[in-house]
């Protein structure tokens, strides 16, 4: 594979335009008027992280979930809140470290001690993780396990339903072992009743099992079709409420019972929980929530429509705001505004809710934005308050001058990996902010490490569990 | 650290509650793990299981999905949340609902002719209604008292209005300096686009996920939004997570509370998986890749021709069908071109690094398509079934909502609303085996609580409250 | 590159017929004015108009998804615009009574009086609690 590789493409810089500076945000407003932004300023940024503690230290976390981000997605919020994270991966890595789009391999990342290759997708989701390697096929894997649950607070894991609780280490046996344990199994649609997960079961699964890609894309009447996330969204809902779930329990035990329990998420019902209105709608009279593409059943106007450009998004969803964006629009096409103020239909706002009036706020939408760009709109509409912008791609969002400057996105200068461009962790906080250490690992990294702390196993045990292929 | 908590005494009423599944416990029985977690985790039980958040109180002064659903999720999990919101008609949420057709009523007390509309619903779960106009001055003496009380505050007020009115996180934190107060918003309070006013699909689109989804612009397609109100619904979610974080490094370590800023737009550019690190490294701009996989083939939905529902006169039944094939191993490809009859591209391509190429991803989805053109989305899922493949047809919401797997979960469920009556919702995102998160009730009418937690935590007389009412404060 | 208006104005009975982008996203093919069914020609590329529409004859391919006559009044319906997505056959767009869930037992979905009331609560979903 690696001898069909092309040559890398050389990396473009970035930033490719200059953080803004202090001086530069806040020139020309005065003291009193951006008192409380440097405020916040001084107690959010990012710079100061680690000054400061960490929400979860001390709390161990094992991750034995493997070829699914749902897994990877919960422990990785844990990890950035400061819990001990540790990788368990079977022999070779998890599958999902050789994941890289298109299989182009020239798009692999290597570090710099071992010169192994992993792919974006995990190794963004590695963050703050020490990767250890076990064979759970082997019973003597199986042993080790037992051992590691003594020393975790949780552990996380998504074997088909009831593969570890018949290999003698699921939530059954563990809890035996340690009984403050939080063990959490996380999946797609469940790990019991009827739709229980299936073997090898990855995201898009729960994406169209609990009605979003039927609900997403534009509609059959405007000739489209259901549409799936890019993103293995499910996996980043579902591993959520994972987190959520385990911190819950950990609280419990930690404030009243000193006991562990049992967790489950699945992918499938993090997203139904905020499908919106779609059961109680249903419940009232059989309503089946259609698809509506770029725009909202509930809401007018709210959406997102082509411009000179590309797409713009444009939203208000009462009174106030539906006139300013109209008078905004009145400054380049009086026309327009004439027409949508004198039409009796629109005066009210339920009644701007039913499909024809939204055909034709967004068509007279159109009229102006097909000559605006992206910028110009958002400016325009910025200047009457109108929450707008325009659809951004990936250069765009790295370039985004707010999220340069608040560290949205940043260059990880990587321990073994070097620069990396990232998502950096969303969880601002004044006294414990989450923060990244390291972004990743390769395969058994901390095989060492892990082992000869937790288990006291020495090297000629190590020596011996890798060559029985346990470790 | 971690040891802090064992001294303790279990909570009254705890002691007696016998763990759900303790006989079968250490048994290691192979067949009964289905039944075993049904019993663990049993919709029905919940109830009888303590909560974990007893004892914990939470103001949400919110609008919108971002802010309220976040509170929503710790009343979940046994808080006491007071929404905060304007008297007679209530947040902005209240008044939007799909095609201006549902809505639940009364909308207040005041207003019984109209109602509250669904989308207010699923965000504002187990909680009090409290109406409270910030704009009087009695206003703020009302919600320093309050917040002298709680243990969480939520708020989405444009960054500083809070501050300005005395009843921000400087004030209340000096007060009472447990308070563990959260912002939520779009863009967040510092910064050049502090000015800047967000929303749910705004998020999307500026924090980059709605342009990576959607069918690509060669198939005819446009970028897409993620149906759901996501970044605000998941947003409320990753916070009701740091607050969690956060009460317990508050109980067990330093007994303060904190300040926490989200924003909705950074929590987007966070999910947005390899698509940084690949441009940062390489400068390739991620793009729309429809309804397949870029590092997984197969595994995409595919197009059946046949609608399931034939003879219904619902325009949805009457749409073809959808369906996910996942079969990205060389074993379950051979398996699923034996199945659909297309050996020549079992024989093409024979390894995953040929078939996630996109030109064979190409050819292979349009392959599945024309076998399963005269094929309901059930006949294609029956045939892949049966050779093992994995599939799940893509659902409507009818389809979801009748489907035995999410009632007995207690995923969805009929509950009797003791202000609604008989609505139909979603349940929590998870499942606790000891101390469950539960739906007690889905929404009230704005205000439907004020007497109640006026009385209960200010001490107000009906007196004190009728003033109150005339002044229109409350 | 120009770019047209997504609305059409009928040169003929002044009906504006309204050209919503993502139906005609790249549309090219006749549509028909609401109005006085004069068939038109029209080119659209993602979304937007690549060139003026013309008059034409032939068969329809798409309807426009809403037309309106000059005084705002509409001119939808079927044969004449593109019906939306519905969630059911008997869709109203307005608020919609409902006594009963579809399961037939009684939920607070229509308008209330004051007289209904028993606080914030309707009498009948008071009443219809069982106690204990």
């Amino acid at each position: 594979m690696a001898k069909e590789s092309k040559p890398a493409p050389a990396p473009p810089p970035w930033p490719a335009v200059p953080i803004p500076t202090p001086e530069q945000v806040y020139a020309g407003v005065s003291e009193q008027a951006k008192e409380y932004n440097l405020f916040l300023e001084s107690i959010l940024r990012q710079e100061k992280n680690f000054d400061k503690p960490e929400n979860l230290d001390g709390l161990r976390v094992l991750d034995c979930t493997t070829s699914m981000t749902i897994g990877h997605w919960c422990s990785s919020q844990l990890a950035e809140l400061g819990a001990e994270t540790i990788q368990v991966e079977p022999p070779g890595g998890d599958p999902l470290r050789k994941l890289v789009p298109f299989g182009r391999q020239e798009y692999m990342f290597k570090d710099t001690v071992v010169g192994e290759e992993v792919g974006p997708h995990f190794l963004h989701e590695m963050r703050n993780k020490q990767s250890v390697t076990l064979n759970l096929e082997k019973p003597e894997g199986r042993e080790v396990l037992k051992q590691l649950a003594v020393h975790a607070d949780v552990l996380i894991e998504n074997a088909p339903p009831g593969q570890w609780d018949r290999w003698g280490i699921g939530y059954r046996q563990l809890s035996q072992i340690n009984p403050r344990l939080v063990y959490c199994w996380v999946g797609q649609r469940g790990q019991w009743g009827p739709l229980r997960d299936k073997r090898g079961m990855l995201d898009p699964i729960a994406q169209a099992s609990c009605g979003f890609i039927h609900g997403t894309g534009t509609p059959r009447e405007m000739g489209g079709s259901p549409t799936r996330s890019a993103m293995w969204v499910a996996d980043h809902v579902g591993g959520t409420a994972a987190a959520i779930g385990i911190l819950a329990a950990v609280l419990h035990r930690d404030g009243v019972s000193g006991k562990g329990q049992f967790v489950e998420a699945a992918g499938a019902e993090g997203i139904m929980r905020i499908l919106d209105y779609n059961w109680a709608w249903y419940g009232m009279d059989g309503s089946i929530r259609p698809r509506y593409g770029n725009w909202d059943l509930a809401i007018n106007i709210y959406a997102v429509n082509p411009c000179k450009d590309g797409y713009m998004m444009v939203g208000g969803g009462h009174d106030r705001l539906w006139y300013r964006i109209w008078r905004t629009v009145g400054k380049d096409r009086p026309d327009v505004e004439q027409d949508i103020v004198s039409d009796p239909k629109l005066r009210e706002v339920t009644e701007r809710l039913g499909h024809e009036a939204q055909v034709k706020t967004y068509t007279m939408l159109c009229e102006w934005m097909k000559d605006t760009t992206r910028g110009e709109a958002e400016k325009a509409l910025l200047a009457e308050e109108v929450a707008s912008g325009g659809v951004t791609y990936i250069d765009e969002v790295a370039e985004y001058p707010h999220f340069k400057y608040r560290g949205h996105v940043a260059v990880h200068n990587d321990q073994l990996y070097g620069d990396l461009l990232y998502g950096t962790t969303p969880f601002l906080q004044y006294r414990c902010p989450g923060r990244l250490k390291w972004m990743g690992r390769p395969v058994g990294f901390d095989n060492e490490d892990v082992y000869m702390r937790l288990l006291g196993l020495r090297r000629p045990d190590l020596d011996r569990l890798g060559k029985a292929g346990v470790i | 650290m971690a040891e802090r908590g064992k001294e303790r005494k279990p909570a009254p009423g705890r002691a007696a509650g016998k763990a759900p599944g303790d006989g079968a416990r250490g048994n290691g029985a192979r067949d009964d793990f289905e039944t075993y977690c049904r019993d663990a985790f049993n919709p029905a039980k919940a109830f009888s299981k303590p909560e974990v958040l007893k004892g914990f109180r939470v103001l949400s002064c919110t609008q919108y999905i971002l802010g309220p659903s976040c509170a929503s999720y710790l009343g979940e999990l046994g808080a006491e949340v007071i929404k905060i919101e304007l008297p007679k008609r209530g947040e902005p949420m209240r008044h939007t609902t799909p095609y201006n057709e549902p809505f639940l009523y009364p909308l207040s007390k005041q207003i019984p002719e109209r109602g509250t509309g669904l989308g207010f619903y699923g965000a504002n779960f187990n909680e009090y209604f409290l109406s409270l106009d910030f704009h009087k001055p009695e206003a703020k003496g009302i919600m320093q008292k309050l917040a002298a009380k709680a243990d969480v505050m939520v708020e989405n007020y444009r960054p500083g209005t809070f501050d300005r009115w005395g009843i921000g996180y400087r004030q209340l934190s000096e007060m009472n300096p447990r308070l563990v107060y959260a912002w939520l918003g779009g863009f967040g309070g510092w910064g050049p686009g502090r000015f800047r006013a967000s929303y749910d699909i705004l998020g999307q689109a500026q924090g980059g996920a709605f342009g990576m989804t959607g069918i690509p612009q060669e198939f005819g397609g446009t970028p897409a939004k993620h149906t759901i109100w996501l970044a605000d619904y998941w947003g409320g979610m990753m916070v009701a997570l740091q607050i969690l974080a956060a009460l317990r490094y508050r109980d067990q370590v330093s007994g303060r509370g904190t300040m926490i800023e989200y924003s909705q737009v950074h929590g987007v550019t966070r999910q947005l998986e390899y698509a940084l690190p690949l441009y940062g490294r390489y400068g390739v701009v991620r793009q729309r890749w429809g309804n397949w996989d870029t590092q997984l083939c197969v595994h995409g939905v595919i197009k059946c021709g046949k609608s399931s529902y034939p003879g219904s006169k619902n325009p949805q039944e009457a749409e073809e069908g959808y369906i996910v094939i996942s079969a990205y191993t060389d074993e379950d490809f051979a398996k699923l071109c034996q199945a659909a009859g297309l050996q020549s591209l079992a024989g093409k391509f024979k390894t995953h690094a040929e078939r996630v190429k996109a030109e064979s991803q190409v050819e292979i989805y349009q392959a599945l398509e024309q076998w399963a053109k005269d094929k309901t989305k059930e006949d294609v899922a029956r045939i892949l079934d049966g050779a093992g493949i994995n599939t799940q047809p893509v659902w409507n919401a009818k389809e979801v909502s009748e489907h035995p797997h999410w009632r007995e979960r207690g995923s969805l469920q009929w509950i009797d609303d003791p202000y609604y009556g008989d609505v139909f919702a979603q349940g929590p995102a998870y499942h606790l085996s000891e101390t469950p998160p539960r739906l007690k009730w889905t929404m009230r009418p704005v205000g439907a609580d004020t007497e109640f937690v006026l009385g209960k935590l200010l001490g107000m007389s009906r007196q004190q409250i009728r003033t109150l009412e005339a002044a229109e404060v409350i | 590159m120009a770019s047209w208006s997504l609305v059409l104005i009928c040169e003929k009975c002044q009906s504006k017929n309204f050209l919503d982008p993502y139906a005609f996203w790249n549309f090219k093919g006749r549509t028909k004015c609401a109005g006085c069914d004069q068939i038109y020609e029209i080119a659209l590329a993602n979304g937007q108009a690549v060139q003026p529409p013309r008059m034409s004859a032939g068969t329809v391919d798409l309807l426009p998804g809403f037309a309106e006559s000059k005084d705002y009044k509409p001119l939808s319906g079927p044969g004449k615009t593109r019906p939306g997505p519905k969630p059911r056959e008997d869709l109203l767009c307005k608020p919609k009574p409902i006594r009963q869930s579809i399961r037939g037992k009684p939920v607070s979905g229509r308008p209330l009086k004051p007289e209904e009331l028993v606080g914030s609560r309707a009498r009948f979903i008071v009443e219809a609690t069982p106690r204990s």
